[in-house]
């Protein structure tokens, strides 16, 4: 325990000392401010005491209280802890595994009598202190912000903390191995930044993926139903034909003209039908390979870390548990996706309920943890196996 | 004597005490090795099957050109390099033992303080590495800061030190959980003769505290000056081990220059001497292969029978550094032997060479 405390002391010295750190709580501060200084009334948005006409973030559309834990999940957690903060903090911390095992220094640690996985494991934890008190700080602030400013002390805010920090410990597993493997500040930076890029492509392409599955589904469905229907009115047609038919065996002169009609329509419909077949047909063609597609989409983010979707859950627990109010989309409203015209709320809930499915909060934290786990494993083999 | 030395050893693994091993004159071996290896992908050989003891109480230096293994060893007794194999034994227990490097103080080569610490951090948190409660880091941060001359200094970031301020507050750190054994490797490295000096006299008190100073130093004539027994690292091998007394026994002898030439006898009494042109112009003189005086006396009476003048008289024996020499160079060609890790194949004892 004793060791541990002094590498964390030592974590937080070295911490105090780099700028980057307190750069960032001072942006955070800059952001909490401003956000503070937001607010929304009948008209819309507020800035101190003016007020901008926007009536999607008036108090008649959402009340203040959300409107604050909207902001907080949208912009202050989904924008700056996500993107921003994280970016400082990986270059702030790219050096501590590279100064680590630095010859002059890893050889006093290693000579200590301190084991090298729990040495390794404490290092990295000590990274992680970086983004732990910055999100703890902004975090705390924006409690206080919201309590104050919109009345509503939600503690479930809070959840932020721990998902932020497993957010960032997915990239700094990587970056802390890479460090470790190399002993290079600007190779631990690259690594996490590609490897990031490359992850962020992976879900993307995953959530692409889905998207356009569950439009080709929505689709192929309506598709179908069509065909059924044109099916449907070609039988009533045929029975009317074949009533028609026995009717004007009478040679009455009007009802065979009719006949004559009805054969027409029923040859236009067959050909109609026949071209909905084949349409159907290239859609689920289009169906089967959008499926086929995803499903390796999903596979490949399953095996990796999923930083986007971690922090949306973010979104997705205040909503569930904190009353977070986000725009409902109109019940009539078609969108385009991926050419064709849908419903923009069948599509939501399909791609919700397929999410729920497919991505629930479980697959999202315990694969990208595992995958983590198998970084951090390797690293602690290397470390406990290299001679310094 | 009594010697005893623990299993083979290769990683830090608990083990049941072990009593300590024994030197001859009852002292306890601090650091007692054997048949210490380290290769490199099995074709480099860094260390080829060390054999080596250093006694509590006293000042042992580690000697040897670039590349000749020195602080591959230092870093296997402390657990920083994993040997290929090893046995022997780090202050009674298996080498790799993690309990009992609570009570060796290290200070590696070219060592390297977080620049963002202050000395007295840079101590306590060595301290603190070592297991050594908060209040008695404080103690001693005080203590050793005063003992190595830097307690002016203690409270400033040690990236406002010069080298030998570093090489200070490295040794201080090393001593801050009293340890039994130090490992100084190139203590006085970019230190001024004063600061080496005061490094010498700090080192002396550690070892008349009881606790062995295992010492790595390039400068042959520091280690000459504290060292009470030497080990010669050559290719990977321990090429001679004792004290310099011991080691310097065979070359010890005596020189008697004289006025006029030589002598025309050769031995006296069986001692026999070499004759030498003298290094002032009309004198010669006379080696006898001998560190006793009473041998040299007939030679003498001899001489003096003969009315010979006796320019002077001198016992003489080789310094570290002609010692060092002897050894560092191949006898055969008489050239230094190549340095860095040797790719030589390893010969066994009993193995056909």
């Amino acid at each position: 325990m004793r060791q541990t405390m002094a590498i964390f002391v030592d974590a937080y010295r070295e911490l105090n000392h780099r700028r980057l750190f307190w750069i960032t709580l001072m942006l955070s501060g800059i952001v909490v401010a401003a956000f503070a200084a937001m607010g929304n009334d009948k008209e819309g948005l507020t800035i101190f005491h003016w007020s901008i006409p926007f009536p999607f973030l008036s108090s008649n559309f959402i009340p203040t209280a959300d409107f604050y834990k909207f902001i907080f999940a949208e912009l202050g957690v989904g924008f700056w802890l996500g993107w921003i903060a994280t970016i400082i903090a990986l270059i702030s911390t790219a050096s501590i595994f590279p100064d680590f095992v630095d010859k002059g220094s890893i050889d006093l640690m290693l000579s200590k009598p301190i084991g090298r996985v729990r040495l390794f494991l404490t290092k990295f934890l000590t990274g992680l202190m970086f983004a732990g008190l910055q999100v703890t700080v902004f975090t705390l602030a924006s409690f206080l912000v919201i309590g104050l400013r919109g009345g509503d002390w939600e503690p479930w805010l809070f959840i932020a903390i721990p998902l932020v920090l497993v957010f960032y410990s997915y990239l700094f597993s990587m970056q802390a191995v890479v460090g470790l493997l190399t002993g290079s500040v600007i190779a631990s930076i690259i690594s996490v930044f590609l490897f990031w890029f490359l992850i962020f492509l992976v879900q993307t392409g995953d959530g692409a993926t889905l998207a356009w599955r569950v439009t080709n589904e929505i689709t192929s469905e309506r598709m179908e139903l069509r065909f059924e229907e044109q099916k449907g009115r070609i039988a009533d047609l045929t029975d009317i034909v074949v009533a028609t038919s026995i009717v004007a065996e009478r040679g009455d002169e009007s009802v065979i003209a009719e006949l004559a009609e009805f054969e027409a329509e029923l040859v236009m419909k067959e050909n109609r039908l026949e071209t909905s077949r084949m349409e159907l047909e290239e859609e689920m063609e289009r169906m089967v390979l959008s499926q086929s597609i995803n499903d390796w989409f999903h596979l490949a983010n399953t095996f990796l870390p999923k930083t986007s979707e971690t922090i949306s859950l973010l979104e997705r627990l205040l909503t569930k548990h904190a009353g977070l109010v986000t725009p409902e989309p109109q019940d009539d409203d078609m969108a385009e996706r991926f050419g064709e015209m849908v419903g923009r709320q069948d599509f939501e809930e399909r791609y919700n309920a397929e999410l729920d499915e497919s991505h629930g909060p479980i697959w999202i934290i315990g694969t990208s943890l595992g995958f983590e786990a198998v970084i951090l494993a390797f690293g602690v083999w290397r470390f406990r196996r290299r001679d310094f | 004597m009594h010697e005893k030395t623990s299993s083979p050893s290769s990683s830090p693994s608990p083990s049941p005490p072990t009593a300590p091993p024994e030197s001859e004159g009852g002292r306890e071996y601090a650091v007692d090795l054997h048949d210490v290896r380290k290769s490199y992908k099995g074709k480099v050989h860094a260390l080829r099957g060390i054999e080596m003891k250093a006694q509590r109480g006293e000042i042992f230096g580690l000697l040897g050109p670039n590349g000749a293994g020195k602080s591959t060893l230092v870093k296997i007794m402390l657990t920083v390099v994993r040997p290929t194999r090893a046995r022997g034994t780090i202050l009674g227990r298996p080498i790799g033992h993690q309990a009992t490097l609570r009570r060796v103080g290290y200070l590696p080569e070219k060592h390297r303080f977080p620049i963002y610490q202050t000395g007295r951090q840079a101590i306590e948190f060595v301290g603190a590495m070592s297991q050594v409660d908060a209040k008695t880091c404080r103690n001693k941060a005080d203590e050793l800061l005063d003992l190595v001359g830097m307690a002016d200094w203690g409270d400033k970031k040690v990236s406002t030190y010069s080298k030998g301020m570093l090489q200070r507050v490295g040794i201080a750190a090393a001593m801050v959980n009293d340890p039994d054994l130090v490992v100084l490797d190139e203590p006085t490295d970019g230190v001024d003769p004063v600061g080496r000096k005061d490094i010498r006299d700090v080192l002396v008190k550690i070892r008349d505290r009881g606790a062995c100073v295992f010492l790595n130093s390039h400068l042959l004539s520091e280690l000459e000056m504290v060292c009470d027994r030497v080990a010669i690292l050559v290719q990977g091998e321990v090429a001679a081990q004792g004290t310099i007394e011991e080691l310097t026994s065979a070359s010890r002898r005596y020189e008697i220059t004289i006025a006029g030439s030589p002598p025309d006898w050769t031995d006296r009494n069986g001692l026999s001497l070499t004759s030498l042109p003298g290094q002032l112009a009309g004198t010669s003189t006379l080696v006898l292969p001998t560190a006793e005086a009473d041998l040299i006396q007939d030679i003498l009476d001899q001489l003096r029978r003969e009315n010979r003048t006796i320019v002077s008289l001198r016992p003489v024996r080789e310094s570290l550094e002609d010692l060092f020499m002897r050894y560092v160079h191949d006898p055969e060609t008489g050239r230094a032997k190549t340095p860095g890790a040797s790719k030589r194949k390893i010969t066994r004892a009993g193995d056909a060479s």
